[in-house]
């Protein structure tokens, strides 16, 4: 119940300043992806890439959308004119697994389930921050896995696959988030 | 007990500790209030730090709207004793996070709302709001408010820590003045003592001891000085005093030794009195017993002398002649004897009257005309134009012309007598003159030194030569003097004298007395019927000599006689006889002489008739002021008797007033009657000359 009110309430708070064309246009769009809209941009705001990441200081950062875009317009909308470090986004919808090494950012869609495997080996060792919304995608070499829980959306870490990409999290994310490592590699257990 | 009059030690002590109280107090005041206020300045910094910190560590969970997060991290806030409260406000200002030091509710005065970012502080708190952001992008407001418990502690544990340190101060400050404060007032309570001790001991000898040449030094050393100025003081005035004691021992000593001296003196000057009244009495008796004899030989031997001349021999009368006149020389002598101790008794008193001085004049010259004869001088008398009436004494003024003249006659031989009388005024005063001038033996430088002392002839010689008692000139300058006159005299031996008596025309009595303002001889006015034939005379005598002789004397100036031996008898022959003229004796058996006067001037028949005492009883003033008209003193002057008898029967042939007109008579020896002088005129313009006829 409480946390059913405090959802709400978020919505209530994230909707009007950066939803709001997606909430009167599109009231299918769940509340959720405006919320993973909002995460795609924090992650932005407390990763750091390496510097060979981008061409120009304010190259743009892309953000890649593998699969199924569930977002719709609402992520284009809550990106819309926000900078982060002087850089812009730019979303783009990925026809080919080619088109991974272009982005910085790439978000798993759940269709994408039976070709996790191959996209995270694709991408492995370069400094692209993957965000995905299936269940272990985090273990399986993701680094950062998209989680709904009681109404709330949380958020899993693999500190290890962050340290491949090159990728420097904050530690004030990484105070917010789960940790969870790939089992297979090196033979902990974690949830 | 007021602050004032606190001893000067408590003083000193309260003033140091006083002083060094509130320095102390101001400077730990100030410590107290810049260190509390840079320790708030240095909470305050630390609250916003605190706030930066917990703002940077929740931004992220403001990004994610991770609230358990926040909240988490807000609870660290936990170690921070003195945070009571850390709100995170959603941008839109809606509380996302709170930490509540004491409870999970929500304070009443916590703001709902987000504010403007920075500190304040509010009441006891201190409230910081912080603005939480990522990569520049505000994401929510922090709040969080502090008790301040350490800033108030801090300020405790100061306020304490000075409220000690100004305590142990002002103990210590109280030691240090306690023992400071002796070197001021260690000298003055010294000081204080020692003047105690001097005022309560009347120790001058004391000394203030002088510790330190400060100003109590300077005091003391005066207060020493006057202490010795004091001593050297009340030393000198010790010695006085003795001496003042001493002096005044000595005084009263002296004081009732003059008492003793006085009450000798007293008791001597009583004696003194008592001898002099025993004196006085015996001269009185003496001069009584001494003329009653004396009358008698005086009175027989002139009859005797007279009845001589017809039937006696040449010897006989010369012998009854020398007992006459040593009879009257005795009678002179003791007159005057008696006349000198009453002047020396001071009792000798002036009668003053009003009196013609030509008239006067008249009668010396006729008494003394037989001394003039003896020596065959000639006598000149000149009045001048103005003398007229005097007041004074006429019996002394009598006396003074006949004892200077009686001198003149007496040392001139062959010579001129002159007598002179005029007026002048001195010092507005009128003064009459009178100068008896004689071509006699005159007198010495030398015997006019002592020449009007009592007993001092110029010369024993002449006393031998001339007679005489010496007793004159003593007489008469003590008379011109008790008419407050002046006598003088001019001399050159053997060319003669001249003495000049000067007497105020009016003669005052020095002390207010019974005056007799005039004599009635010559105050009576009334015309008196002149009677035919023979006047009566009556005498009023006891003494049957007196008697006697009286009829006798009388008879021979051709008057009738009727003599009486008592005053009633007198009286009632006066209202019988109406007498011209009636003498009168005082000491009588029965009624005496004064009483028989007084019914006479008290009875209107007889009051006109002139009465003539003739008494032993030398008290003329009181005869004259019963009215009598003369006053005559046994013996009897027979010459002076005769003068007066005629002039009284002028006055009743005559209508006379005194001041127009004067009786001038010329008497001869040979007892007749004078007559009236018709030439009276003539004296308002020549001096009269009047010269004895033998």
């Amino acid at each position: 119940m409480r946390r059913l009110g405090l959802l709400i309430t978020v919505a209530m708070v994230i909707l009007p300043s950066l939803v709001f064309e997606a909430h009167a246009q599109d009231s299918s769009v769940s509340s959720e992806y405006l919320i993973k809209a909002g995460f795609i941009y924090n992650f932005a705001n407390l990763v750091q890439w390496p510097a060979n990441a981008f061409t120009q200081p304010d190259s743009p950062i892309v953000i890649g959308i593998l699969g199924e875009d569930p977002f719709g317009t609402v992520l284009d909308r809550v990106l819309a004119g926000k900078k982060v470090n002087g850089r812009i986004f730019l979303v783009k919808r990925l026809k080919s697994v080619t088109d991974l090494k272009e982005c910085h950012i790439v978000f798993v869609s759940s269709s994408e389930m039976a070709h996790l495997a191959e996209a995270i080996h694709l991408v492995k060792g370069m400094p692209i921050l993957t965000i995905g919304e299936i269940p272990g995608f985090a273990r399986r070499g993701g680094i950062i896995n998209l989680v709904l829980e009681d109404n709330k959306v949380h958020f899993e870490v693999n500190v290890e696959a962050a340290k491949e990409a090159d990728l420097n999290i904050s530690s004030r994310l990484l105070a917010l988030a789960r940790i969870v490592q790939e089992p297979a590699a090196d033979g902990k257990k974690t949830e | 007990m007021s602050l004032q009059n606190l001893s000067i030690r408590r003083k000193l002590i309260l003033i140091t500790m006083l002083t060094s109280s509130i320095a102390l107090l101001l400077s730990s005041a100030s410590f107290l209030i810049y260190d509390l206020i840079s320790f708030r300045h240095l909470l305050t910094q630390d609250l916003t730090t605190q706030a930066e910190i917990i703002g940077y560590n929740s931004a992220a969970a403001m990004a994610f709207k991770d609230e358990p997060a926040a909240t988490a991290t807000l609870s660290a806030l936990m170690v921070k004793g003195d945070i009571v409260a850390a709100v995170l406000y959603s941008p839109d200002g809606q509380m996302f996070a709170q930490y509540f030091r004491n409870d999970k509710t929500l304070p009443a005065f916590l703001p709902s709302r987000s504010q403007e970012k920075g500190y304040r502080f509010e009441g006891r708190y201190l409230e910081v709001w912080h603005d939480v952001t990522l990569n520049g992008e505000r994401l929510g407001t922090l709040f969080l408010q502090s008790d301040m418990r350490q800033w108030s502690t801090r300020a405790k544990r100061y306020a304490s820590i000075c409220l000690v340190f100004v305590l142990i101060s002002g103990f210590l400050a109280f030691l240090v003045s306690s023992k400071l404060q002796k070197v001021i007032s260690g000298p003055i309570v010294h000081l204080e003592d020692t003047m105690r001790m001097v005022s309560a001991h009347k120790n001058y000898e004391v000394r203030a001891v002088k510790a330190y040449a400060d100003e109590i030094g300077s005091l003391i050393d005066g207060f020493n000085t006057m202490l010795s100025d004091i001593q050297h003081r009340d030393t000198a005035l010790r010695g006085a005093n003795e001496e003042l004691q001493t002096r005044t021992r000595e005084l009263e000593e002296e004081i009732s030794h003059r008492k003793q001296a006085q009450d000798e003196l007293l008791k001597a000057k009583y004696v003194a009195e008592e001898a002099s009244r025993a004196k006085s009495t015996f001269l009185a008796n003496m001069s009584h017993e001494l003329r009653t004899p004396l009358n008698a030989i005086i009175g027989y031997s002139e009859m005797l002398e007279e009845e001589a001349h017809d039937s006696a021999t040449v010897e006989t009368v010369q012998d009854l002649q020398k007992i006459r006149s040593a009879g009257k020389h005795l009678l002179a002598l003791i007159n005057d004897v008696l006349d000198l101790s009453k002047i020396e008794a001071g009792k000798m008193s002036l009668h003053l009257e009003t009196f013609d001085v030509s008239g006067m004049i008249e009668e010396i010259v006729t008494t003394l005309q037989p001394a003039i004869e003896k020596n065959r001088n000639t006598l000149r008398v000149h009045l001048a134009e103005d003398v007229g009436m005097m007041q004074a004494d006429i019996t002394k003024v009598r006396q003074i012309l006949f004892n200077l003249l009686s001198n003149a006659c007496k040392f001139t031989d062959h010579g001129t007598i002159s007598v002179d009388v005029d007026q002048s005024t001195e010092q507005g005063q009128d003064w009459l003159r009178f100068r008896v001038t004689d071509t006699g033996i005159g007198i010495s430088a030398k015997q006019k030194e002592n020449l009007f002392q009592e007993f001092v002839q110029a010369d024993t010689s002449i006393a031998r030569k001339y007679g005489g008692t010496g007793l004159g000139l003593a007489i008469t300058h003590r008379f011109v003097q008790l008419m407050k006159g002046r006598i003088g005299v001019e001399s050159q031996p053997g060319e003669g004298s001249s003495f000049t008596v000067h007497i105020p025309a009016q003669v005052k009595l020095e002390a207010v007395g019974p005056v007799q303002a005039e004599g009635d001889s010559d105050a009576s006015d009334a015309i008196v019927e002149v009677k035919t034939g023979r006047d009566t005379i009556l005498v009023i005598d006891d003494d049957a000599a007196v008697r006697e002789l009286m009829s006798r004397f009388v008879g021979k100036l051709g008057f009738n006689v009727l003599t009486v031996a008592s005053g009633e008898e007198g009286l009632r022959l006066a209202k019988q006889v109406r007498p011209v003229l009636i003498t009168l004796d005082v000491v009588m058996p029965g009624c005496d002489g004064w009483s028989v006067l007084s019914k006479m001037k008290a009875d209107s028949e007889l009051s006109k008739i002139p009465v003539i005492m003739v008494t032993i009883v030398d008290n003329e003033p009181r005869g004259l002021d019963l009215g009598a008209s003369n006053y005559l003193i046994k013996p009897v002057d027979r010459e002076r008797l005769a003068v007066l008898i005629e002039k009284h029967r002028l006055n009743r042939f005559t209508t006379i007033t005194r001041t127009n007109a004067v009786p001038v008579s010329r008497l001869s020896h040979g007892h007749k009657h004078g007559k009236v002088d018709a030439e009276v005129s003539g004296r308002e313009s020549h001096a009269k000359n009047l010269t004895s006829r033998r």
